[in-house]
């Protein structure tokens, strides 16, 4: 006499697909009643063994790929390396929402009091501080340690790229970029990881927004940021860190 | 279970199948670098907020998955369209043949399935979470990653047989020598 069965072995097939091949689900009272079917029906358990065996396989033939051997040690120095007051985290919008404010109060004082050249850059440099400083910080659109996929990222998103870097400072990891406007103009940002921890952050925006401007390429310290701006191959670079000025100058 | 998360033991644990997860998701290997490290930087930041602990893995891999989406918005400006092979019927695969195949053949096929059933197959086999788990981490109620995981499964058989019937249409016969008589 054929057992009675309390679900059919469609049912039970549908369930025993999502059991584990670890075995991990051998307690769970989900699958009790297929299980039970499977000891009872010879179709079920051969189906059931061949299934557990192609999952087995598959898992195994996964495993084969192997993460990058530095990708470990590289995950716990990030970690280790992230400075609590400098994190990129969450809520961008509201900290796009400071850079917005900050923009559109620039653009109406240029409008409605022609302000004069120079006040305009410094107004971009305090633009890109006060986003820094805003809290929560903005997120990055990519974050990498690789500073090429910073760039490729940067010219696939139409945004100026940093146009010539120093060899101290290719070396450096990366901790990823973003693009930003001001003023109607794309222009990036590219953050470097320094051996002190600090961050360096790498603005670069289109020379041609500031074309009759002198721009003072000594280090300058505001709100215990130091910063400065070169004119390079047509765009105008803003180095920013909280590191000391002696740290910075070894990379720029 | 509540305590401070251990983050070394948290990157120790997970960091190879959080890549392989990023890997089937991405196809390439940098970019699974760069989302892996960036799913425990996230971690990092975020670690007080987690209450539970021994729901770290899910986490993870829901964090993970979301990352790789919020990028793919990013790059939609550019997207392709895949063939994707009609399944009718799960075709029975020999463990030798399956055993015999490249990893990659693997993961290609995976790729291979219909993007409905592949995010809960790819996390089953590669995050080995339970079907509770998948279920919170998609969103989705558990009857239907059982489904998913039902039509998925017959799809990638059917997949890794027609690569495993290609693989041996590959094989050519040595010709007769017919000067040698």
């Amino acid at each position: 006499m054929k057992p009675r069965t309390e679900i059919s072995n469609e049912s039970a097939k549908f369930v025993l697909n999502a059991y584990r091949p670890n075995g991990a689900d051998a307690q769970d009272p989900v699958f009790r009643a297929a299980l039970e079917q499977a000891t009872r029906d010879p179709e079920l358990a051969a189906w059931f063994k061949e299934q557990r065996s192609f999952d087995s396989l598959i898992v195994a033939k996964l495993a084969e790929f192997q993460p990058p051997a530095t990708l470990y040690s590289a995950i716990l120095a990030g970690i280790a390396n992230r400075s609590p007051d400098l994190r990129f985290t969450i809520r961008p919008l509201l900290a796009l929402a400071a850079v917005l404010v900050v923009s559109g109060g620039i653009l109406f004082s240029l409008l409605m009091e022609g302000v004069s050249s120079s006040k305009m850059i410094e107004q971009y440099q305090t633009a890109n501080l006060t986003m820094l400083n805003s809290a929560p910080a903005p997120d990055l659109d990519l974050v990498t340690a690789n500073f090429s996929r910073t760039q490729q990222y940067l010219a696939e998103m139409k945004a100026p790229c940093i146009p010539f870097l120093p060899e101290a400072l290719r070396n450096l990891p990366t901790v990823g970029c973003k693009t930003l406007h001001w003023n109607g103009q794309k222009f990036s940002l590219t953050c470097f990881r320094l051996p002190s921890g600090e961050l360096l952050h790498v603005f670069v925006i289109d020379n041609r927004v500031f074309h009759s401007i002198n721009v003072e390429d000594q280090f300058k310290e505001m709100a215990g940021w130091h910063f400065k701006c070169e004119r390079i191959a047509g765009m105008l670079v803003m180095f920013v860190s909280r590191a000391s000025v002696a740290e910075i100058g070894k990379y720029i | 279970m509540s305590h401070k998360l251990d983050l070394e033991a948290v990157v120790g644990r997970f960091y190879a199948s959080l890549y392989r997860f990023a890997l089937s998701l991405t196809k390439n290997e940098a970019e699974a670098n760069d989302l892996t490290q960036q799913t425990f930087f996230i971690l990092a930041q975020r670690s007080h907020q987690i209450r539970d602990t021994s729901k770290v893995k899910c986490w993870l891999f829901t964090t993970l998955r979301r990352e790789f989406l919020r990028a793919l918005r990013i790059q939609s400006s550019h997207p392709h369209v895949e063939f994707r092979p009609e399944v009718h019927d799960a075709p029975s695969i020999s463990a030798d043949a399956l055993r015999a195949l490249d990893a990659r053949a693997v993961i290609d096929a995976l790729d291979h399935v219909e993007p409905t059933y592949r995010t809960a197959v790819e996390l089953f086999y590669l995050s080995e979470l339970s079907y509770k788990e998948i279920a919170h981490s998609l969103d989705i109620p558990i009857g239907t990653v059982m489904s998913r995981l039902s039509r998925g499964k017959e799809q990638l058989k059917a997949i890794l047989a027609a690569a495993i019937s290609e693989n041996s249409d590959k094989i050519i016969p040595l010709k007769k020598d017919e000067t040698a008589h």
